[in-house]
């Protein structure tokens, strides 16, 4: 067997000088004068191997990048009758570029691997196993390959697999079980859930490569079905090493992949990600047929990690009962500046758990929702948003207070009766509905806003424009003010369409008597661009960053207009 | 690459695409047209626009898909995007800002218009880089 190296990777000419070595192939390498010359004089049974790099990176020894090339690659390969290898670097594998190949390997990768597949390939060839009709496997290898991550799903490395068991008798199995909840793409929008994933899907892949440069025989495969991954991974003999390097992977991958979401997407998205790991570790058995064995493993590693799921959901509801039986909450004041005058029109009232896992105020809810504790968990954040500022309300100052629709279903909420919350004026709480909760009984929801307002209470529409509700259904709930969601407000001072439909909304504001809140607003310039579209009132960071349970201070809340610019 | 500021136009009506081009050749922008996404994206990778003018309405991928691919391409996506959309409502305008884009014009286009909309968005890019 003669191997054809077009390689440039150094690390990857080590490796392939290292396989031939081992399965005894001349190697015959030249990426110099060009390929011209090595492909016009292939013979039959030769393996091509060919690096190739995704993305922009121009610096690929084929220069071929599209498919066109590669076919005409293929073509010239299979024409003298020997195989072609393709060795990918770089972005996701191109699933119409992998099956023009007869044999494929992620890089990085080691010599052992890589002495497989260049078997394997010519294996192939000899048997004339790929059928011509490329288009058909197109379709076909579609399925095998994971849009998002590129990682080859199990039908595609069954082959792998069953040869990592047989090397060593034994085989290892991590499933890696994702779980996003659901309010990611609920709160956030779905952008912001493929952004996650994105982030999730690239750190994977570079937590994979690194394992893999630690350790060969280590696998990673997609498992589309479910979301979710398998690592296949060979361990020390003796359990105790077993046991701990088992442990070592399954925490530094969940470390890994939680600091990568929270680098990019900060802590309370990351805490509305789970990963759970379970392990099963496949022994071979002659007797068994390998793939049931590794299908067996698999399932075994998939419930240990849904059970660790499970266990893991069990014991949040545990913690939500006992932080609504201690009251273990706090809430933060975020200071409503008048944006003419920046004096502090009011505060809106943020409830976070005190336990780190319940810290976020969409995790204590979606947990209260599955425990069927949302009203109670409701009542007491009510209850204390009240209490912890009353008393320091100025005479002309609003409490803005969070209300899920679904509060209005809970009778103690519906019969609300100021003086169990301990407001004398109820005209000095705004109530805010979030856009994003669909309303389904709109008529019957009016009916208890009217209710409200006649005791005296406001309403605002919260996140408007985040994209759940048009400009109708905000005129529907005739609310006293409307505020802008922060993805009309983040940039605003960049993005001339924002201005615009900031704009927009301000002018449809004042039409229904209502006024504009812009939330969200972190730099001076984006102030600056809001006050001069005549956006009434102002939230975001720029004023006060939440730091501390209770009222910030005047002195605490930065002044815009009298300081002094920075250079 | 010249000195000038490369404009991008994707519209799969010629007629507009030359009136645009020409404007904006006069006024000593470096021009380059595509017809469809598909065109658009691989005009993107050789001629690195600061501005990319782009139809909402096209066959294939429309401009909000086109938009999207730009927005998050780790290298052109500091490209500005400014939609040329025919209904200008707000809703219209709202998909335009979920793809990505920075600005819009409605059409007809005015080309004294159009040439504020393009100095402004060469002045915010300066800006954020």
């Amino acid at each position: 067997m003669r191997i054809v190296a077009l390689v440039r990777d150094t690390d990857l000419r080590a490796a392939v000088q290292s396989a031939a070595a081992t399965i005894g192939a001349e190697l015959c390498e030249d990426a110099t004068d060009g390929n011209a010359r090595l492909l016009s004089e292939l013979r039959p049974g030769d393996v091509v191997l060919l690096e190739q790099r995704g993305g922009a990176d121009e610096d690929a020894v084929t220069e071929p990048g599209a498919g066109g090339d590669l076919s005409a690659m293929r073509a010239r390969v299979r024409g003298a009758g020997a195989a072609l290898v393709l060795a990918r670097a770089g972005g996701p594998a191109d699933p119409e570029q992998l099956v023009l190949a007869d044999e494929w390997v992620l890089l990085p990768t080691g010599a052992e691997e890589l002495a497989a597949r260049l078997v394997s390939a010519r294996r192939r060839t000899a048997q004339h196993h790929v059928p011509d009709d490329a288009a058909e496997l197109v379709r076909y290898e579609e399925l095998l390959y994971d849009k998002l991550t590129g990682f080859p799903t199990l039908p595609v490395m069954i082959e792998r697999a069953r040869e990592l068991l047989e090397r060593r008798g034994e085989l290892t199995v991590l499933y890696i079980h994702f779980v996003w909840y659901e309010k990611i793409e609920e709160i956030y929008g779905w952008q912001k859930l493929d952004d996650v994933l994105e982030t999730t899907a690239s750190a994977l892949r570079e937590f994979y490569a690194r394992e893999h440069a630690a350790a060969e025989n280590i696998m990673m495969v997609s498992h589309v079905a479910d979301d979710d991954f398998i690592l296949f991974t060979q361990i020390p003999t003796s359990p105790e090493l077993a046991e701990k390097r088992l442990r070592g992977i399954a925490n530094r991958l969940e470390t890994f992949l939680r600091s990568h979401v929270e680098d990019s997407h900060g802590e309370d998205i990351a805490s509305l990600c789970g990963i759970y790991v379970g392990a099963a570790t496949i022994f071979r058995n002659p007797k068994i047929r390998t793939e049931r064995l590794l299908y067996r493993g698999i399932r075994e590693a998939a419930q240990a990690a849904r059970g660790a799921e499970e266990w893991e959901r069990t014991r949040k509801v545990t913690d939500l009962k006992s932080t609504i039986r201690d009251g273990a909450v706090f809430i933060e004041y975020h200071p409503i500046i008048v944006t003419a005058t920046e004096e502090i029109y009011g505060f809106e009232a943020l409830a976070r758990g005190v336990r780190r896992e319940l810290r976020s105020p969409e995790v204590l809810f979606e947990v209260a929702e599955e425990a069927n504790l949302v009203w109670e968990l409701s009542r007491l954040l009510r209850r204390r948003a009240v209490q912890g500022i009353i008393n320091d309300l100025g005479a002309d100052q609003y409490l803005f207070l969070n209300i899920d629709p679904h509060d209005f279903d809970d009778p103690s909420f519906r019969s609300l009766n100021p003086d169990e919350l301990g407001i004398e004026d109820p005209s000095r709480i705004v109530l805010e509905i979030t856009e994003r909760t669909a309303i389904k009984d709109y008529p019957r929801f009016q009916e208890y806003l009217a209710a409200f307002r006649k005791l005296g209470f406001r309403f605002a529409v919260d996140d408007a424009g985040s994209g759940y509700a048009g400009l109708g259904s905000i005129a529907n709930l005739a609310p006293d003010y409307i505020k802008l969601d922060i993805s009309l407000i983040s940039n605003i001072d960049t993005n001339f369409l924002k201005q615009n439909l900031v704009e927009t909304m301000v002018s449809f504001a004042e039409g229904q008597g209502a006024q504009v809140i812009a939330e969200g607003v972190e730099r001076r310039e984006e102030f600056e661009a809001i006050r001069e579209i005549g956006v009434h009132y102002t939230q975001g960071f720029l004023f006060h960053r939440p730091r501390y349970s209770g009222l910030p201070e005047r002195k605490s809340i930065t002044r815009i207009a009298n300081s002094k610019r920075p250079e | 690459m010249t000195d000038k500021t490369a404009i991008l136009i994707v519209d799969d009506d010629p007629h507009a695409v030359e009136i645009v081009r020409t404007y904006l050749e006069s006024r000593g922008y470096a021009v380059a047209t595509a017809s469809d996404g598909r065109e658009a994206l691989a005009k993107l990778e050789e001629f690195h626009p600061a501005i990319v003018l782009l139809d909402v309405m096209m066959p294939g991928m429309d401009g909000w898909e086109v938009a999207r691919v730009i927005k998050n391409h780790p290298e052109y996506g500091t490209a500005r995007v400014v939609m040329l959309t025919a209904r200008g409502d707000f809703e219209d305008k709202h998909e335009s800002l979920r793809a990505g884009a920075d600005d819009y014009l409605v059409k007809p286009i005015e080309l004294e218009e159009l040439g504020r909309r393009v100095e402004r968005n060469i002045k915010a890019r300066e800006t954020n880089a």
